[in-house]
């Protein structure tokens, strides 16, 4: 029996392309249904364990997916803007906490993220080192995002401009780094966490100047009457909130007229909820409310459906290649001619050679699902980071 | 929309990952059934908080003795204590600025003056300025020192009395009580100064600071206020313009927020305007409490 798998082994060993080409094909056609499966099925139960977790979400009319995406994932695809004034909206019914979210600027890759305190108790942030955002222009760094960018507490980050283009525009926001957060393995480990006030002064809604009545700031003033003064474009803004001149720094107007993506709204109970719900869908406004489970469940359906139609696919290729790979065996067989023949003369008979061959394709398919167990492992360690990386890239 | 479900497919992808369990609310049952950790902005709130909470929590006021809590910024660890109480109390009327540039948990901040909003004084002789394209805008302000109209401190207790209720309903009768008690002290001072606002009638004063705008309006007072401090001695422009406002305000007393300096009384003395203590009490007393000082400062105003 030895010498048979030897001869096997031999023939597959000296036959090495082929013996390749034949694993490999057996790994994928096994890899790629189970692994997508894997991936998928990895993917939906982390996806719904956070949308479970976010009970509602309110947002301007529009695209549940990108308001829940923006919301949930901090995709940077905006979704149409709500006001600062749905919150506190949400606050007077006495139904549900909200919780203002507003995802749209970022720090080199990573997505700036505005919020409220009660978010980080919400997700159950807890802080590997530093502390909370106390002030403006101060941020907290997800675990992934502190390493990204290369810094820790003490340090600093700066945002970037929407588009390269924005000449006009106010100036990058220099932010100060007071806490990094435990890794908690959601989109939370690649944010930058600050107040929704800094998001505010990075959009240039709000912002610290000159003291405009100081003798230094003469220059800026266009023109100055006893209960105005105008100031030109020369006037020196602040692109840094410290302490020296952090009272400087104000908003125009009515903050609830300031934009949010999306608020998140933690019901009460169940029935505050519901209630809640019921408001919104009565309403004519241009707003808003889903319930990010169900906006998944719905994604994840499409997925499924892309899923089965790829396993298809897979399917078709797969008996075209176990239908190439017993073609190859056979034609091996017409070439092996003088081999078989001299295995009989030298005392082999016709079951030694069937094993020799049996043994040669059971080799090959055992190397390629082995091969393919090996990759489906490793898709489950690491192919959510795997598919992160390719796509902040 | 084709966009939108391959990003939507990426995002899935790439951004899960093993989700924590979370909890739907951030106030635990613990939590809703332990003692209230209650901060507040200014003494006032503190002492209303700490009449009404009794044994039910704890109350904390962290500004420095020295300071005037209005215009003291907390540094960061001080703000993480406000991040960690269950209520804040604020209290309103742009009274301690640094709450708008702080990360606070806004859901539980309690402005004790937000329902009577329609009866704070807005300041306006700020100047206005322009700049870009938002328009022209003021850094002007509110008159703060609400709760030297009584009327005001009972709807201020009377929110922070509902505040708790909130909070921990288990305790409303025993808050409900305390504040009752609170309030009828707060009326018998009201009455007080209705009777020295009687006593005052058509009299004009001076207030050493333009904090006292409340108090000059709920008790009809023709007040002037100047900016001087009780600690340091005016310089003689300042002496120069006082006799000239004194030629069309005779006053006859100036107010102060806290005891002249004895060089202060002295020369005010002599242009015939006796110096009255009148404490706002807006950071905590060394001895007693806000009441006992609003009596001291009646008690002085009598004996004019």
């Amino acid at each position: 029996m030895n010498g048979i798998l030897y001869l096997a082994w031999r023939y597959l060993a000296y036959n090495r392309w082929k013996t390749t080409i034949l694993v490999g094909s057996i790994m994928l056609i096994i890899y790629l249904p189970v692994g997508l499966n894997v991936v998928v099925e990895q993917s939906g139960q982390h996806l719904n364990a956070r949308a479970q977790a976010t009970p509602l979400l309110v947002g301007a009319k529009g695209s549940p997916l990108e308001l829940s995406l923006n919301s949930l994932y901090f995709s940077l695809d905006t979704p149409e803007l709500t006001s600062y004034a749905e919150a506190t909206a949400i606050i007077e019914t006495g139904l549900a906490e909200a919780i203002p979210m507003y995802v749209r600027f970022k720090s080199r890759a990573q997505p700036i993220v505005a919020t409220s305190f009660e978010y980080f108790g919400f997700r159950g942030l807890a802080l590997a080192s530093g502390r909370m955002p106390a002030l403006l222009g101060e941020c907290v760094l997800g675990a992934a995002s502190a390493e990204a960018l290369g810094v820790g507490v003490g340090d600093s980050v700066v945002s970037s401009p929407e588009t390269a283009f924005d000449l006009a525009g106010v100036y990058p926001l220099k932010m100060e780094v007071v806490g990094v957060f435990e890794p908690n393995f959601t989109s939370d480990d690649n944010a930058v966490f600050v107040d929704i006030k800094t998001a505010w002064i990075i959009e240039g809604l709000g912002h610290g100047h000159q003291d405009l009545a100081d003798p230094a700031a003469t220059s800026a003033v266009l023109n100055r009457t006893d209960d105005n003064i105008v100031a030109n474009a020369s006037i020196v803004q602040f692109n840094e909130i410290t302490e020296d001149n952090i009272d400087s720094f104000h908003f125009h107007g009515n903050l609830d007229s300031y934009p949010l993506t999306g608020v998140i709204a933690v019901p009460k109970d169940e029935k505050s909820g519901v209630i809640l719900m019921g408001r919104y869908l009565d309403s004519d406004a241009n707003k808003q409310i889903v319930r990010p489970r169900d906006v998944v469940e719905e994604l994840l359906d499409t997925i499924l459906t892309i899923q089965q139609f790829i396993v298809a696919a897979v399917f078709i290729v797969a008996v075209a290649t176990v239908a190439t790979a017993s073609l190859v065996f056979l034609l091996s067989l017409r070439l092996r001619r003088r081999e078989i023949d001299t295995i009989g003369k030298i005392g082999g008979g016709r079951w030694h050679v069937a094993s020799m061959l049996l043994a040669e394709i059971v080799i090959v398919l055992v190397l390629g699902s082995a091969l393919a167990a090996g990759l489906t492992a490793l898709t489950w360690r690491y192919g959510s980071a795997v598919i992160e990386s390719v796509v902040m890239s | 929309m084709p966009g939108t479900a391959t990003v939507a497919l990426f995002a899935i992808l790439a951004a899960c990952a093993r989700e924590p369990s979370q909890s739907e609310a951030t106030t635990s049952t613990d939590e809703a059934n332990g003692s209230l950790k209650v901060i507040t902005v200014n003494y006032p709130l503190a002492y209303f908080a700490e009449r009404i909470l009794g044994d039910h929590g704890s109350v904390s006021f962290p500004a420095p003795a020295d300071v005037d809590p209005a215009y003291w910024s907390p540094p960061p660890d001080v703000i993480s204590e406000y991040q960690q109480a269950d209520l804040i109390l604020l209290n309103g009327a742009g009274y301690a600025a640094w709450v708008a540039n702080a990360t606070l948990p806004r859901s539980r901040l309690v402005d004790t003056t937000s329902a009577v909003s329609d009866q704070l004084i807005p300041i306006s002789s700020s100047v206005t300025h322009t700049h870009g394209p938002t328009g022209d805008h003021s850094h002007g302000g509110t008159a703060f020192t609400t709760w030297l109209d009584l009327n005001i401190a009972v709807a201020q207790a009377r929110a922070v009395l509902e505040a708790f209720v909130r909070a921990r309903p288990q305790y409303e009768a025993d808050f409900r009580g305390a504040f009752a008690a609170l309030e009828a002290e707060l009326r018998e001072v009201h009455s007080g100064l209705e009777k020295i606002s009687e006593q005052l009638v058509n009299q004009p004063v001076l207030f050493s600071h333009p904090v006292y705008q409340y108090f000059e309006r709920r008790y009809n007072l023709r007040g002037f206020a100047v900016h001087w401090e009780p600690d340091e001695v005016p310089e003689e422009a300042l002496w120069r313009q006082l006799q000239s406002v004194l030629q069309q305000h005779p006053a006859k007393i100036m107010i102060w927020e806290a005891e002249p300096l004895e060089e202060n009384r002295r020369r005010l003395l002599e242009l015939g305007v006796e110096s009255v203590v009148f404490a706002p009490g807006g950071n905590r007393p060394a001895e007693g409490g806000l009441l006992d000082l609003m009596r001291e400062g009646i008690a002085s105003l009598r004996s004019q």
